[in-house]
């Protein structure tokens, strides 16, 4: 009966106005809630193989090991890990949640008390995470075993230790059976990020961006806190399976009205610390800069992995979001398609490679909150996972670009990578990801998984989602052009190439084969990660037809999210979107690549003309110079809430200065140091003095006892 | 008798090491002598590795004691904390002996060779520690807290050649024997009022007394007070504090720390026995009026009193010798929270123990790095010499820096989450006054920990500072490293540990021997039906 009403609003979809869904009559869909086992605790080592990575990378470090010993160990551990999940997947049957040890359990108040055990919940949505969550892991541990061997003398075994904390705490976000557990990992993974965008800490900018990252996504992580916190004080409990089981039972009958007037802010404190972390308006400014970052860094952490934590934390959380409030998903959706429209927009105008792969990663991120915003969490998590294999090959490619161009990254500067010895696996594989990246009609996983998420966006019913539909495929439009200007100027065209100014890697392998002027092509730990995440990319395809990815989702929290694939009933062409999208789609991508081609490799100095002319004319003038500079949406944060926050801190400073240490804590600190002053003179080395102070001590403690029942009277009376 | 043995076999395997390491320090070879230490820890490790096997639900229920699962946790704990203690002495004994040796400028002389009757002592006193847990008589418990001690004034004594060391171990007997008068006294008057000197009949003379119309006899308080003041002194709880400052820093640094957390357990352990045989197991639960006063103004006077005094120093060890007396203080909390906290899941013993684990761990950290650097040959000292640790020795830096965070109880180190166990098991004992007090305490001693921590990570090298460096022997800063890894790791499965502490301090008849899981699905049941 449950499903049946669900289905209902799509198999008639004129009857409905075309008004937000009211998700207060649809009920929930049934999915399966994990039961506790006893067994399979061996799941355990998915997390404790990357911590002991990280002790054993400490000791590499401490014990000043100075070659790829740390590397290899992290390599294995992934690897381990990753051969864990594997198993973990093939011994699946429904969902679990496997018990580790006790953790959290305080009592508070009567009765009530708050309980986190340090326990998994496997189901198919963590393990679609996690597979590709250890895999890639690994594979990018693999390629940065070459990539920073330049920093074997100073940072290896700090990165790579880096590395492993991130695993850790990822593979915690994603498999805690609580809240709290998903906390953890996501403060870890905070951190890890935090600690690795600040890898060279030489560099101030890097500095800054690790700051800066850190900062913002406090900005949602007290968001997600407070929604943590109100979980629990309304639901009584942050285990995931006790939550969805009080969402089944039906939130209204139980709690009604009683539940609390905060429980319809549950959603939205929940979306903030998704916003923060998946670097969704208004928090996204941090992700562009954390490219300050070592590239695999980017690649695993900023492009792959982490920032779909809040995309995991939506689809986890989804009964939750469905049941709680109507405009809980309408507004993931918006910011989603507005994220996507305005990153897109930036990365059109952009010149640094690694920085436009930067603003698509927050362009798609957005498809896949607009995905789980207009119900499809098929859509959203297919994207994630979708993405994360291509998204990987661009970041490492441009990666192995800079990595041989001695830093360079300006799309200008480079060109006609094709045509140079040694770049074939880098150009090639590139072109393949760019493809997915835009979404190019059938051969790349990009296209079936964006598809999903626009067609839905039409099918779906919401506040506006039809706009959100056309704003997607514009869009999408844009990421073509922006893609393939970065290929085609990259890639083709004639050989020319100026090197850029940082020294990578030349100190260390350069006296034998190459000197600072030329570039080297990257060797076979490099070209092999490329490779196998391609085939990954191109394998995700299958997955589709299989049905997989549905039936990952389907079986999981999310389950809710998860439209019947083809609902029969609709008959023309454009009466399903599912049907006509694709067309649509294929076209506006191919447009999208021809204005690529145009301006990028057939006539490059057109796009220049292009450029001057917008610039001449003064009414239209703002626009590429507000795209290049972002919108001025740093300037914006910049005045608005920093230097607010820099006067009120410069003022707090003084007062703290001249009001609070002078006057009050100093005076107070100082008075703790006179008592001692006056106690000094019974600690003065004579054995005797305190043979007959302990016995005085004594006498004082038996005499206080002894009168201490009169001196409470005296006191009581008195007072 | 059988059944008493059967627990003493962790004791017997470590006395079996005693007769081992005193053979084995006199052998004119000195590849024997050296490994002494890895001896020593080897016997610890299989005395630790027993010892969960023999409490058994059979056995235990033929063990007459007021707490029948005390030792399990105990003779884990000791030997936990032991091995981190040998590893921090390795190398510290007879070095100038063995050095002139190795030079060839004397030849091995066993009657001048301290090293075996070092680890002989050291072993002795953790066995002194052990049967603390397993008494049940008055005699018992006093040759226990002698054993425990009396090593200890020679180790002082042996530690290094100087002689601060020998006044310091002078002034140690002296006082201790002071003290152990005093609390034999006591025992005497406890055996007067009671007739018995058994702890189980104890328990039961005094549970009647506190039914009947007179209460419990004033002989019986006197005795009680003046037996917990005596081993206030092993503890070095106020007024008994004395002696602490000037012992500490003459004995070095590795028998220091050994001082902290050895007499302190023992005496910890004495005084939870001596309480459990008046009121806590008793019907109304609590102990008598003058009792509880007396604690209550001895915890709030040896806080005040150690972390003001603290305050003062410029020396490290005398510092962290006072800071140990503040600890001590913070410990007293628990005790008189007492065990019935009232079904919350932390009461006031449990979270004594877990706190005494939690303080051998982060203080052997601190001492070890004292131990691990030297200057001119001596071990260091002073904040002077800590000034810039971090750009010469790191790890050690951090170490340090680690350590006095925890001790100060910083989120989320070790420390941290034993004051947060105490506090909550004052609380629930309604000693809210109490908590007050120690969080003020907490506050003033972060005076003197942060600047610890200013000083090694972020003050510049001085002309002190600069000439320290690493330690002949590598073992020191190896248990630095490895407490101070404890330190942040044991948090994380803090919970579990602080539940054995807990079912250890069950009285017999509530006594249960659930396995792990079946006490968490307890309790988490017990949650969800409130």
């Amino acid at each position: 009966m449950i499903p049946a009403l669900h289905n209902l609003q799509f198999l008639q979809p004129k009857l409905l106005p075309l008004a937000m869904v009211d998700h207060h009559h649809a009920d929930p869909v049934a999915f399966p809630i994990a039961h506790a086992i006893e067994a399979m605790s061996w799941a355990g080592w998915i997390l404790w193989l990357p911590m002991i990575s990280l002790v054993l990378c400490g000791a590499c470090a401490a014990l000043r090991i100075r070659n790829k010993l740390p590397a290899i160990i992290t390599v294995l551990s992934l690897a381990g890990s990753f051969f864990v999940t594997l198993l973990l997947y093939l011994n699946y049957h429904e969902p679990v949640t496997i018990h580790l040890f006790e953790w959290f359990n305080i009592a508070v108040g009567d009765g009530n008390s708050f309980v986190a055990a340090f326990s998994l919940y496997v189901d198919k949505l963590t393990l679609l995470w996690m597979l590709f969550v250890t895999g890639l892991s690994c594979l990018i541990a693999l390629y940065a075993s070459e990539y920073m061997e330049a920093d074997l003398k100073s940072g290896y075994a700090r990165f790579f230790a880096g590395v492993s904390v991130f695993v850790f705490a990822m593979s915690s976000l994603v498999m805690g059976d609580n809240l709290l557990m998903l906390y953890l990992g996501w403060e870890g993974v905070g951190f890890a990020s935090y600690w690795l965008i600040g890898y060279y800490y030489q560099k101030p900018s890097a500095v800054a961006a690790a700051k800066k990252a850190f900062i913002v996504n406090r900005i949602g992580d007290l968001g997600l806190a407070l929604g943590l916190y109100l979980t629990w004080h309304h639901f009584g409990t942050i285990q995931y399976t006790e939550i969805f089981a009080a969402i089944q039972h039906g939130v209204d009958a139980e709690h009604g009205e009683t539940g609390g007037w905060y429980i319809k802010y549950i959603p939205f404190m929940l979306m903030l610390g998704a916003f923060g972390k998946s670097a969704q308006l208004p928090l996204y400014v941090w992700l562009p800069d954390a490219m300050e970052g070592p590239t695999p860094v980017s690649a695993l952490i900023h492009a792959a992995t982490m920032v779909t934590a809040g995309v995991y934390l939506l689809c986890r959380m989804y009964p939750l979001l469905e049941a709680l409030h109507p405009l809980a998903l309408p507004t993931v959706a918006w910011i989603g398609g507005l994220t996507a429209l305005l990153a897109a927009t930036i990365g059109m105008a952009q010149f640094d490679i690694k920085r436009i792969m930067a603003y698509s990663t927050v362009s798609q991120l957005g498809y896949m909150f607009l995905g789980v915003g207009v119900m499809t969490t098929y859509g959203g998590a297919y994207h994630v996972f979708t993405h994360a294999f291509f998204k990987a090959v661009l970041f490492l490619t441009c990666g192995a670009i800079m990595h041989g161009f001695a830093g360079q990254l300006d799309l200008r500067k480079v060109s006609g990578l094709t045509k140079m010895p040694g770049w074939r696996i880098v150009s090639w594989t590139m072109f393949y990801a760019c493809l997915c990246l835009v979404g190019f009609p059938y051969i790349s996983s990009g296209f079936y998984s964006k598809d999903m998420i626009m067609a839905q966006a039409f099918i779906s019913h919401g506040p506006g989602f039809t706009a959100l539909g056309v704003i997607a495929l514009v869009t999408a439009l844009m990421t073509a052009y922006y893609t393939f200007r970065v290929w085609f100027r990259v890639c083709l065209g004639p050989v020319q190439y100026e090197m850029g100014d940082e020294h990578h890697g030349d100190d260390e392998h350069g006296d034998d084969h190459h000197g600072h002027d030329k570039p080297h092509a990257p060797r076979w730990a490099i070209n092999t990660t490329l490779l196998i995440i391609t085939l990954g990319a191109i394998a995700s395809i299958v997955l589709y037809y299989t049905h997989w990815g549905q039936d990952m989702v389907a079986g999981s929290s999310a389950g809710g999210g998860v439209p019947s694939a083809h609902h029969g009933e609709t008959h023309g062409f454009w009466d399903d979107p599912h049907t006509w999208m694709p067309w649509v789609a294929s076209i506006t991508t191919v447009v999208g690549i021809i204005i690529a081609w145009f301006f990028h490799l057939a006539k490059r100095e057109a796009a220049d003309q292009l450029k001057a002319i917008l610039l001449a004319n003064p009414i239209i003038r703002w626009l590429p110079t507000a795209m290049e500079n972002k919108w001025y949406v740093d300037e914006l944060y910049h005045a608005v809430i920093r230097a607010p926050l820099w006067i009120g801190g410069h003022i707090l400073y003084w007062l703290d200065m001249n009001l609070l240490d002078f006057a009050i804590v100093d005076g107070i600190a100082h008075l703790p140091r006179w008592l001692g002053r006056a106690f000094r003179p019974l600690h003065n080395g004579i054995l005797q003095s305190y043979a007959v102070s302990m016995a005085g001590g004594i006498g004082l403690v038996a005499l206080l006892v002894l009168f201490m029942p009169r001196i409470l009277q005296w006191l009581g009376g008195g007072g | 008798m059988a059944d008493k043995i059967w627990f003493l076999i962790p004791e017997l395997i470590l006395l079996a090491g005693v007769v081992v390491v005193s053979v084995l320090g006199l052998s004119p070879r000195k590849m024997l002598r050296d490994c002494l230490p890895a001896v020593t820890i080897a016997f610890l490790l299989i005395a630790c590795v027993v010892t969960p096997f023999l409490y058994d639900s059979d056995h235990v229920s033929r063990f007459h004691s007021v707490m029948p699962m005390l030792g399990k946790y105990v003779n884990m704990m000791v030997c936990i904390v032991g091995i981190l203690l040998a590893l921090t002495s390795a190398g510290l004994i007879d070095r100038r002996q063995e050095a002139s040796v190795q030079s060839g400028r004397a030849v091995f002389d066993a009657l001048r060779a301290n090293r075996g009757e070092y680890y002989a002592f050291f072993l002795l006193s953790l066995i002194g520690v052990m049967l603390c847990a397993h008494a049940n008589d008055l005699i018992w418990l006093f040759l226990a807290l002698e054993l425990t001690s009396l090593p200890t004034y020679v180790m002082v004594a042996m530690s290094r050649p100087s002689r601060l060391a020998q006044e310091a171990a002078v002034k140690y007997f002296f006082l201790g024997a002071m003290a152990s008068a005093m609390f034999l006294y006591g025992f005497a008057l406890l055996y007067g009022s009671t007739g018995t000197i058994v702890l189980t009949e104890m328990q039961a003379v005094f549970t009647q007394q506190a039914d009947s119309e007179a209460g419990i006899n004033t002989l019986g308080i006197v005795g009680m007070l003046l037996a917990l003041l005596g081993i206030f002194y092993k503890i070095a709880a106020a007024p008994m504090h004395f002696y602490a400052a000037d012992v500490y820093e003459g004995a070095a640094a590795p028998v220091t720390a050994f001082l902290a957390f050895v007499p302190k357990t023992a005496g910890m352990l004495a005084i939870i026995m001596l309480l459990s045989t008046m009121g806590w197991f008793s019907p109304s639960g609590n102990l008598p009026q003058p009792i509880l006063t007396m604690l209550w103004m001895v915890a709030v006077l040896t806080m005040t009193l150690g972390n003001i005094g603290a305050l003062l120093q410029r020396s490290v060890k005398r510092m962290l010798a006072y800071s140990s007396i503040a600890h001590s203080g913070y410990m007293l909390i628990g005790i008189i929270a007492g065990p019935a906290a009232g079904g919350t899941g932390i009461d006031g013993l449990g979270a004594v123990l877990f706190y005494l684990l939690a303080y051998g761990i982060m203080n052997t950290a601190a001492f070890s790095v004292l131990a691990g650097l030297e200057r001119n040959g001596q071990e260091i000292e002073s904040l002077e010499e800590l000034a810039g640790m971090r750009m010469r020795h790191g790890l050690m830096a951090a170490v340090i820096a680690i350590s006095a965070g925890s001790l100060l109880g910083f989120p989320p180190l070790l420390g941290f989450v034993g004051k947060l166990y105490l506090f909550i098991a004052g609380v629930n004992a309604g000693q809210i006054a109490l908590v007050v007090i120690a969080g003020l305490n907490s506050a003033i001693s972060a005076w003197y920990y942060l600047s610890i921590v200013r000083q090694s990570i972020m003050a510049q090298p001085g002309p002190q500072s600069e000439v320290v460096v690493r330690g002949e022997a590598i073992w020191p800063r190896c248990a630095a490293f490895l407490a101070a890894l404890a330190v942040i790791i044991v948090p994380i499965f803090s919970w579990g540990l602080m539940k054995a502490a807990d079912r250890v301090t069950n009285s017999p008849d509530q006594l249960d021997l659930l396995s792990e899981t079946q006490a968490y699905q307890a309790v988490k049941t017990d949650s969800r039906n409130p």
